[in-house]
């Protein structure tokens, strides 16, 4: 550890001069630091009280979110192998579908991660402040949320969109209003409707293959509404779709790289949680919400209504990129309200939200995404609404 | 009637807590005020160099109210008046002789003091440079001798990492009758006079522990008595009050039977590579005095006062007026390979995102950041340990917008300083240090 340690001390200092002050790369020097700071630990001694300092830092409370995010990214991963895999008609064992999943999905993290350290790296030198650290969740966190199929240059505009627009228009990380992966992904489905709708599943397909399909038909769980549904009967007739209630929890049909699998997101939710990063407030304020919703939906159903009106309010649970939403993108602490009552609501009504999307709406089956924007834009009033709750109970001064 | 919150300070486990004993340090051959430690005090000299002073003799003053004199710590010469930047006053420097003489304030009250009026008990501890341990609970300066507060608050017990317990400065029959005296003095400045004790801290004699009025439950800083007054407090009338702390009480007790300035003070000395216990000394002792061993002074931050309140100084430093712990702690200024990747089994923290919430072992603390400054990114820490329910991170945004009454309205006059905020913050944002200048800055305009 010593020689390695030495080593990469003069990797870093070798350079330093240049982005320096002065240096000819001074305008890189957010670029530098980001990368020393991330591979030797700043230290810089406590100036003001208190003279101690807690070790957790955003460095650290950013890396617990990518440590969530690993079960939905492993699974994503194989997932993605395995249809495309099928649908190419190639054997499916574990070694060859995790590597096939790899070659698909790992460009898309790359291209994402990439342009999104090209955009901060811009407004780090153009403001002349340090690259934060909020881009390491942003960059994958968008990429598990689009189809396999996803064309490379579309995961580059998207992020553009999302760090550009959704971010830095705002002033930067800690002051925009949208979670910026989701308006990358809300960018892309407005912008490429044609890839994006989601009716049809969304399978990468090798053509190399022998005996390969060149079209996969189908349709993912939550456009089966399109399909007429006899009424009291859609739980049935997903099933004969091959969506039971256990394969939407599992998530192993085609769909999103990393949205499809509500147990992934779930054991994300669990880690999320038990470090303290995310709210528990927040996440179970969605699962409140919806199932509410979806239960009072079912009371209103009736034959003449929509058919997803009737069906069981778990499968809402289950179905779509709702868990992963929730887990994820609802508990961005910058665009969710930072009261603990506001949280409560806010979770609830993205959970209220999603379901009225879904049912309301087919054409929008990612209605979890849309609910999250929507709400992103109430959690300052949220906030605002229980601080000045906050502030009547204190006594004043003078 | 105890603070209902329990601060998630308590998850950590600060190693140094001293040993149950008390040490006599050497009697120090000189020794020093230091008017800068004083808030918001502006000061003016009473003393030059060369000067020869007795024990209470007033060395300096309060500029804004010139009855306010804080008393020399000892008798001899001023051998040297340090300034720091823009002239303020660091530290007056006095060569103790042999024999110290004691300034001559008149008969004590002693046995008469219950016959003592409040002007004129005010009086004698004004002349006698004793109302400085008088402090205001909401700016947590020097009390205002004019006003009549509604409630003045003892401190016994200061969780701030390391301070001397209450049984460790009661410990003799002295002691807990100085005390007693000085709880009477007390009551004859304000008939509301609360006792606020940890329930942690061991009981002492029947009598005292019939007037402790609070029994604070939590770790630092529930103790603390702006904490506990802001939990009390129902109206704006009672806003107002004065504290004290418990082992000044005993100095105000000494003072009214014998008359002298009392110079003695028990501090807890802790670090992690010397001997961690509480020392007999005296007000303004030169730090060092109060080390036994061999180390290499310039590794450590000599910090007094507590890790959360105290001050930054060096071996050259000096125990202040209100100063009764001293701890020495590292800079670590060592970049730490891959840091944020470790699992952390030792690294001290309030979140659970370090292995460390599994170590039951007390662990060492640093000078240190641990991390470089971010935006806030409205992770609600700050809020959440917040002791006196004021939204950090919101108060934070107002008073960098310049909207100071609406940082007001947020509570700023409420906040204690106890530097949690700060602490607990992953983006380093210096949450205290700007409430304190605000609420300094306001303090000044104010009047
Ligand atoms: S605002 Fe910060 S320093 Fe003030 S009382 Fe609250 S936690 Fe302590
Ligand atoms: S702890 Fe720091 S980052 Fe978190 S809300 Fe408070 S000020 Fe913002």
């Amino acid at each position: 550890m010593g020689r390695i340690e030495t080593t990469l001390r003069k990797i870093f200092d070798i350079p330093r001069k240049h982005f320096e002050p002065g240096g000819r790369l001074e305008k890189l020097a957010p670029l530098f630091e980001a990368i020393e700071d991330v591979v030797f630990f700043p230290a810089e001694a406590t100036r003001h009280r208190p003279l101690v300092r807690d070790s957790l830092d955003l460095k650290r409370f950013m890396s617990m979110v990518l440590v969530a995010l690993i079960p939905p990214l492993l699974f994503g991963i194989y997932n993605t192998g395995y249809h495309t895999r099928l649908a190419s008609g190639m054997s499916t064992n574990l070694i060859s579908t995790a590597g096939t999943g790899l070659m698909i999905v790992l460009p898309v993290i790359i291209v994402s991660y990439a342009v999104g350290l090209f955009w901060e790296l811009v407004f780090a030198a153009v403001r002349k402040h340090s690259i934060s650290e909020g881009f390491l969740v942003t960059g994958l966190l968008f990429p598990l949320t689009l189809p396999p199929t996803i064309p490379l240059w579309q995961v580059a505009v998207g992020i553009t969109f999302g760090v550009v627009i959704g971010k830095e228009v705002f002033g930067g990380t800690g002051r925009n209003i949208f979670n910026p992966a989701l308006t990358a992904r809300a960018f892309i489905f407005f912008a490429y409707p044609a890839q994006m709708s989601g009716d049809a599943v969304w399978v990468a397909v090798r053509q190399n293959a022998a005996g390969a399909a060149d079209a996969v038909t189908g349709a993912t769980p939550l456009a089966v509404t399109t399909l007429q549904a006899p009424f009291n009967h859609i739980q049935e007739m997903l099933a004969s779709k091959g969506y039971t209630l256990a394969s939407l929890a599992i998530g192993n049909y085609p769909g999103t790289i990393g949205g499809t699998s509500a147990i992934c997101a779930a054991i994300g939710a669990l880690i999320l949680i038990a470090a303290g990063i995310a709210s528990y407030r927040i996440i179970l304020g969605c699962i409140a919400g919806l199932l509410a919703t979806g239960f009072l939906l079912n009371l209103l159903a009736t034959p003449q209504a929509m058919p997803w009106f009737s069906v069981n309010p778990v499968y809402h649970l289950a179905a779509g990129g709702f868990a992963f939403g929730a887990a994820y993108m609802a508990t961005d602490p910058v665009t969710a309200p930072g009261t603990d009552r506001a949280k409560w609501i806010y979770g609830f009504l993205i959970g209220a939200l999603t379901v009225l999307i879904r049912v309301v709406n087919p054409a929008f089956p990612e209605g979890v995404m849309l609910a999250i924007l929507f709400m992103n834009m109430f959690a300052p009033l949220l906030e605002y609404t229980e601080i000045r709750l906050r502030l009547k109970k204190r006594i004043p001064h003078v | 009637m105890n603070p209902k919150h329990s601060f998630p300070i308590k998850r950590l486990k600060i190693a140094g807590q001293p040993e149950h004993r008390i040490e006599a340090a050497p009697a120090p051959g000189e020794v020093a005020a230091m008017p800068e430690r004083i808030p918001l005090l502006k000061a003016r000299l009473r003393v030059d160099t060369g000067d020869r002073v007795k024990i209470g003799t007033p060395l300096y003053e309060d500029k804004e109210n010139t009855d306010i004199v804080f008393a020399s710590p000892a008798g001899g010469q001023v051998v040297d008046i340090r300034y720091g930047p823009r002239r303020v006053i660091r530290e007056i420097v006095i060569q103790t002789e042999k024999a110290e003489e004691h300034e001559d304030f008149g008969a004590p009250p002693g046995a008469e003091l219950s016959r003592t009026t409040r002007p004129r008990l005010v009086q004698i501890l004004l002349n006698a440079g004793m109302w400085p341990l008088f402090r205001d609970i909401v700016y947590r300066s020097v009390a205002d001798p004019a006003e009549t507060p509604a409630a003045i608050w003892v401190a016994m017990d200061n969780l701030d990492p390391f301070h001397p317990p209450p049984e460790i400065y009661l410990s003799t029959p002295a002691d807990l009758r100085q005390f007693k005296t000085g709880l009477h003095a007390l009551n004859i400045l304000c008939e509301h006079t609360h006792v606020c004790k940890s329930a942690k801290s061991a009981d002492l004699d029947a009598e005292i522990e019939n007037r402790v009025t609070h029994r604070v439950r939590g770790a630092y800083p529930a103790e603390d008595p702006g904490v506990v007054h802001f939990h009390n407090k129902t109206t704006t009338s009672e806003n107002r009050g004065w504290f004290i702390r418990g082992q000044d009480v005993v100095l105000l007790g000494e003072f009214l039977e014998t008359g002298s300035f009392p110079t003695r003070r028990i501090a807890a000395v802790s670090g992690a590579d010397i001997e961690s216990r509480y020392v007999s000394t005296r007000i303004g002792a030169p730090l060092h005095t109060l080390i036994s061993g061999v180390i290499e002074p310039d590794k450590y931050r000599w910090v007094t006062g507590g890790l959360f309140r105290g001050y930054s100084g060096s071996i050259k430093s000096y125990l202040g007026l209100y100063e009764t712990g001293l701890f020495l702690i590292t800079e670590s200024n060592k970049r730490e390979l891959f840091g944020f990747m470790r699992p952390g089994t030792n690294k001290p923290t309030c979140s659970r995102t370090f292995l460390s919430i599994f170590n039951p072992k007390p662990l060492s603390m640093d000078a240190d950041m641990h991390g470089a400054k971010r935006a806030c990114v409205n992770c609600g820490n700050c809020t959440r340990v917040c002791p006196v329910n004021i939204l950090p991170q919101f108060t934070y945004k107002c008073i960098r917008a310049g909207e100071i009454e609406e940082a007001l309205s947020h509570g700023l006059l409420d906040c204690v300083e106890c530097g949690l905020c700060s602490y607990v913050c992953p983006s380093k944002i210096e949450l205290c240090h700007t409430f304190q200048e605000t609420r300094h800055a306001y303090f000044r305009e104010r009047i």
